[in-house]
């Protein structure tokens, strides 16, 4: 497949979020649609996540964008006509608070959520255990649950969108590096890349951890940044717990995945911020830690692998969304902090909504490039 | 099929009986191996070169029953427990069967065990005659003394719970397998005759974590998905305990054989700790017991 010399669109970034906003645009007709992966499909954070979707946020624009997600999530297979299985499995999000403070705001965010239609609850230790028996009760104070989050694979689903999106007549390029993106006049003009140049008005950027990169291209500064993260995985077991089991304060987030593997992954402020993919032993000490301390009966279990990806971090953990003052043509769909593969479907819906002038599913106006400087900053607190 | 039951018919087992003379001369291995899978140790563990080297890691043994002695390393070492020694050259009626047993307890020299045939049903009785427990295999061989006309049925062993009585096979053991299903099993079993061809080139084996075939490699390449990596996040091959160790390059070289790329720019997936499957709380150090 050679290069053509011109399309409507340019999607740079071959994750979940470039895949799926490609699907959206061309199930609305659009034409002519392109997608640049500099590597494979999925490679960078989406195939790298630990794969949990959830709609428990303490914030109700990420309760809706994450519920959108959900709503379409159950039906992707149907949707997008996809012959394998994307494996979604609604076995839910356990969230443990370890103290009253931390509790008061678990009953706050439930009641913002069950005001959103999102069917969470609120749980004793003891009622918690009862969900996932080999929690050590002593180590939190409360917990909440919503059966509707769940797991999903991220390489199945991206290859969902990716094979769509192709039958509706995107073309992407795999192993294809933009290398250059031309303004003239404060408007798009064409990408430059490793396997020639295509003349677009639109650029939607969802490079992930190199958007600043494919921005500083136009001469512009998205403020965003990468961060490494680390997860690592056990051998199949069989059966034990099937809700994800997460604690903010405990830094944790773990679960058994249908196949049988746990995964489980933490946050550490000490990471690099670089690119580096690496695998550190710090993570494994301070991960097995974590891990043995809320839940003491996996302390048996293999480790498999461990493996890095990064965040594409924001200011305050929320994605930017929508077209770049003084730069005409581009529409950014980054900036995810960790979040960007669950809420890939309302991201694709809103970025085909903006490019289309259409009216927003969702006002996600205040969660443009410009809060930086106008110091708007939205802030999550329920982030590991 | 073998394929789907997992017990070698008849006509499979028939193909490995020696010529009478060899029978009479001594003790030999049955090399009961029948599904390419990537898998080598008992060629590369006979120390008489009795099992022919394999051009291919997917091949299935040849051996050399001239070189054979009936050793049976190679029936400690084989992953599939699907070597056993025979010997059939005392000539009195009785014959034995060295059968590789992954059990504990072990049974003891002399004593009286049931016989047990592919199926698992107990067929009848035998003796053991010799226990041979390899530290390095770590997997024991039992030697079992059975009447010779059963000596390429018996195959396992299972042990008599009252040994005051062993005239009645004990409950345990009568109910993991009825006769009915072993019938049902047997009636659908089908001789696959189209050894060599490209279709049973496709049910090969290629990653044994997951059970993902050849055939499943190359639809998947066909379709477009042409790296290491790629095949790994559509296919589970790689993610297992084995961490592509025996998969990883035997899929590197069906893509540079199918894409006709050189096998040294296929960039194989990236190898992380621990490497070899590690407990968990071997990791937690010193201050916690």
């Amino acid at each position: 497949m050679t290069l053509p010399k011109s399309a409507s669109i340019v999607i740079i970034g071959g994750g979940i979020s470039g895949c799926a906003i490609a699907w959206n645009l061309a199930n609305r007709g659009i034409k002519d649609i392109v997608v640049l992966e500099k590597d494979t499909l999925a490679n960078g954070s989406t195939g790298r996540c630990g794969a949990g979707i959830r709609m428990q946020w303490a914030a109700e624009k990420n309760c809706r964008l994450a519920q959108y997600s959900v709503d379409f999530f159950e039906m992707a297979n149907e949707t997008l006509q996809y012959e394998r299985d994307i494996e979604f499995e609604q076995c839910g999000y356990l969230i443990v608070a370890v103290n009253e403070k931390e509790a008061e705001q678990f009953k706050k965010n439930v009641k913002l959520q069950n005001s959103l239609g999102i069917p969470s609850v609120y749980l004793t230790p003891e009622e918690a255990r009862e969900i996932v028996p080999i929690l050590d009760t002593s180590q939190f104070v409360a917990a909440t649950f919503c059966q509707k989050d769940g797991h999903l694979n991220p390489f199945h689903t991206t290859d969902a969108f990716a094979l769509a999106a192709e039958r509706l007549g995107v073309k992407i390029f795999k192993h294809t590096e933009v290398t250059g993106i031309d303004v003239k006049n404060g408007r798009i003009g064409s990408v430059e890349t490793t396997r020639g140049r295509i003349a677009t008005d639109i650029v939607v950027n969802a490079a992930g951890g190199w958007s600043k990169a494919i921005g500083a291209m136009a001469d512009i500064d998205i403020p965003t940044y990468v961060q490494r993260h680390q997860v690592l995985v056990t051998e199949p077991l069989e059966p034990i717990f099937s809700p994800m089991v997460m604690g903010f304060s405990y830094n944790i987030y773990i679960q058994q995945v249908p196949h049988g593997s746990i995964i489980m992954g933490r946050s550490d402020n000490t990471e690099p911020l670089d690119f580096r993919t690496t695998s550190g032993w710090k993570f494994v000490e301070e991960m097995t830690k974590t891990c043995s301390k809320l839940l003491p009966a996996l302390r048996t279990a293999n480790i498999l692998r461990q493996w890095a990806g990064h965040y594409c971090m924001t200011e305050d953990a929320q994605p930017i969304y929508g077209p770049v003052p003084g730069l005409e043509g581009m529409y950014l769909a980054c900036g995810f902090s960790g979040h960007g593969f669950m809420l890939a479907p309302a991201t694709a819906q809103l970025i085909t909504e903006m490019i289309l002038g259409e009216s927003l599913t969702i006002d996600v106006s205040d969660l443009d490039v410009g809060r930086f400087e106008r110091r708007e900053l939205v802030f999550e607190h329920s982030v590991v | 099929m073998l394929i789907n039951t997992g017990i070698a018919t008849q006509e499979l087992i028939k193909k490995l009986i020696p010529s009478p003379e060899r029978r009479a001369r001594g003790p030999y291995a049955m090399v009961e191996c029948f599904q390419e899978i990537p898998c080598n140790p008992c060629s590369t563990s006979c120390p008489f070169g009795a099992i022919l080297p394999m051009k291919d890691i997917n091949d299935i043994p040849t051996i050399d029953l001239d070189r054979c002695t009936g050793c049976g390393i190679c029936a400690g070492v084989c992953p599939g427990l699907a070597i056993f020694i025979i010997d059939e050259s005392k000539g009195d009626g009785t014959a034995t069967v060295t059968i590789p047993y992954e059990f504990r307890p072990l049974p003891e020299k002399g004593e009286t065990v049931r016989a047990v045939n592919r199926q698992g049903n107990i067929i009848g009785d035998g003796v053991v005659t010799r226990i041979l427990a390899s530290k390095k295999t770590k997997t024991p061989l039992i030697t079992v003394q059975i009447p010779a006309e059963l000596v390429y049925e018996v195959r396992f062993l299972n042990l008599i719970d009252d040994k005051s009585n062993s005239e009645e096979p004990s409950s345990t053991y009568q109910s993991v397998v009825t006769d009915d299903l072993s019938s049902k099993v047997l009636d659908t079993v089908e001789i696959d005759d189209t050894a060599g061809t490209e279709n049973d080139e496709d049910e090969i084996i290629i990653c044994r974590c997951e059970g993902l075939t050849l055939g499943v490699i190359r639809d998947l390449i066909r379709e477009g998905y042409t790296t290491v990596d790629e095949i790994k996040r559509i296919s589970r091959a790689g993610m297992g305990p084995c961490q592509a160790r025996t998969c990883g390059p035997l899929i590197a070289s069906e893509i540079a054989r199918m894409t006709g790329q050189p096998i040294a720019e296929i960039q194989p997936s990236a190898h992380r700790p621990p490497v070899k499957p590690l407990p968990i709380e071997f990791f937690l150090g010193g201050d916690s017991e």
